[in-house]
């Protein structure tokens, strides 16, 4: 192989160790190509220098009684500290997340509150979904998951820019996307259970509304 | 959480895709590889599988794994050790917080880089701004012309820290990733959610800025770069 000066600069872009060979040959008759050769080599062999892997004594027990402490918190209060743990979620989108919660719980409370036959007693089982209630919540559950990938798709690009408001965005996505997939996981094990079944479509919603944000911003 | 079967979705993709594409190409003898790079899929999926199921012995085990590069990834973002613990251990929380929702697109662990990364970058803009707030004299901080340099000068690492600090967020994660922590351009397009075509791009940029930045100005005229 062959390599002149012009070559040069794409092979340190992405050269095979093939081309990387030819141009080091090269190199070896042209003072400007060893001279840039060397510089670039350095780079990489300077950056050894950025590499320190010695143990911190105290920090696995430090994360590990963290970790602890956020397990052992009972399961019910889970989501509502997704909100308050997430300092950077600036104070609007917490209380953003907060009202849509309260809204859709609110919501379902009537909901239930007509759908009740009289005889139902006021425990638990009054708050299980009826199969016809069951089948519609499926059905708006399968729309707003197809509204958001779909949106999720065209969204990307924009998201992925490096703006702060961008990044932000991503942290309350990948917020809402943990809420999605623990209450998704719960009423997977509990299909009928009416309150998780609403938090659920709450978030799907939210999530809808955060991605047409990031699309409007885009426009 | 529900339970965890014993076929993860992510295990075919994983033994089938993953670094049989790109190999480091590297200019013959000049890097070392840091030996956590080939991370072993199956390690990495017996660590999803063991975290997913709220076992906190699989956090133990990538804190083992992949700890100390995590926290020298964020030493070198944030600039200073006790701001890196920081932001390894938030990592820690919000891969257990977000666990449940880890599907398998891309390796465990560079799945929890990206957390990491994403991480620094926020401590990065809230330590700006309070910075910015505490003192106007933000201009002392900076450093006005970076110190030449060369391999065998001992304040390298120093001069390096601070030519970093001038390249934009994209190209210091880049640098660091691949020539420090030695990441392939697969990963590292995963973890920054960009292609393995800008993950190179941008690596090159990269050193081409540290390079004007730490050479001295007589190369100019020899490059013929262009
Ligand atoms: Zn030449």
């Amino acid at each position: 192989m062959k390599i002149s000066c012009e070559g040069r600069e794409r092979i340190f872009l992405d050269g095979s160790t093939e081309e990387w060979k030819a141009l080091e040959e090269h190199a070896a008759s042209c003072p400007v190509c060893a001279e840039e050769v060397r510089a670039w080599k350095q780079l990489s062999a300077a950056a050894a220098e950025l590499r320190n892997y010695r143990e911190a004594p105290a920090l696995w027990a430090r994360i590990e009684s963290s970790l602890r402490e956020r397990q052992n918190a009972p399961v019910r209060g889970r989501f509502w500290r997704h909100l308050d743990l997430w300092p950077r979620l600036s104070q609007s989108w917490q209380m953003a997340l907060a009202g849509a919660m309260v809204l859709v719980l609110g919501v379902s409370g009537s909901y239930l509150y007509t759908h009740r036959t009289p005889a139902n007693s006021p425990d638990a089982t009054a708050k299980l979904l009826k199969s016809s209630a069951l089948a519609e919540v499926e059905r708006t559950e399968r729309e707003y998951t197809t509204a958001i990938d779909k949106l999720a798709a065209d969204a990307g690009p924009q998201l992925n820019s490096e703006t702060p408001l961008m990044a932000n965005y991503r942290e309350k996505l990948m917020v809402l996307d943990s809420a999605i997939a623990e209450l998704r996981a719960q009423a997977g094990e509990n299909p009928s259970n009416a309150h998780l079944r609403y938090q659920l479509l709450a978030m799907y919603q939210e999530k809808q509304q955060t991605l047409e944000e990031v699309l409007e911003i885009k426009r | 959480m529900g339970s965890v079967g014993l076929t993860l979705p992510w295990e075919h993709r994983i033994s089938g895709a993953v670094r049989t594409g790109e190999r480091r190409v590297e200019p013959s003898e000049s890097r070392m590889e840091t030996e956590q790079v080939a991370a072993e899929p199956s390690q990495d999926a017996a660590v999803a599988s063991a975290c997913l199921s709220g076992n906190l012995q699989g956090y133990e085990q990538l804190y083992r794994w992949q700890g100390t590069r995590m926290k020298n990834l964020a030493r070198n973002l944030l600039g200073s050790p006790t701001d890196a613990e920081d932001a390894v251990q938030e990592t820690f929380l919000k891969i257990q917080r977000s666990i449940a929702s880890f599907r398998g697109q891309s390796s465990f662990v560079t799945w929890s880089f990206r957390i990491l990364v994403n991480t620094c970058h926020d401590l990065r803009r809230a330590r700006l701004r309070r910075k910015v707030q505490a003192t106007e004299d933000v201009e002392s901080l900076l450093p006005g012309s970076v110190p030449r340099a060369t391999v065998s000068h001992p304040s390298l690492r120093m001069a390096l820290e601070r030519a970093l600090e001038r390249l934009t967020a994209h190209q210091r994660e880049v640098f660091l990733l691949y020539e420090v922590e030695g990441f392939r351009h697969a990963e590292i397009a995963g973890m920054l959610e960009i292609s393995e075509t800008a993950s190179k791009n941008t690596l090159f940029q990269a050193k081409r800025n540290l390079r004007a930045l730490l050479e001295p100005p007589r190369s100019a005229g020899a490059g013929g770069a262009r």
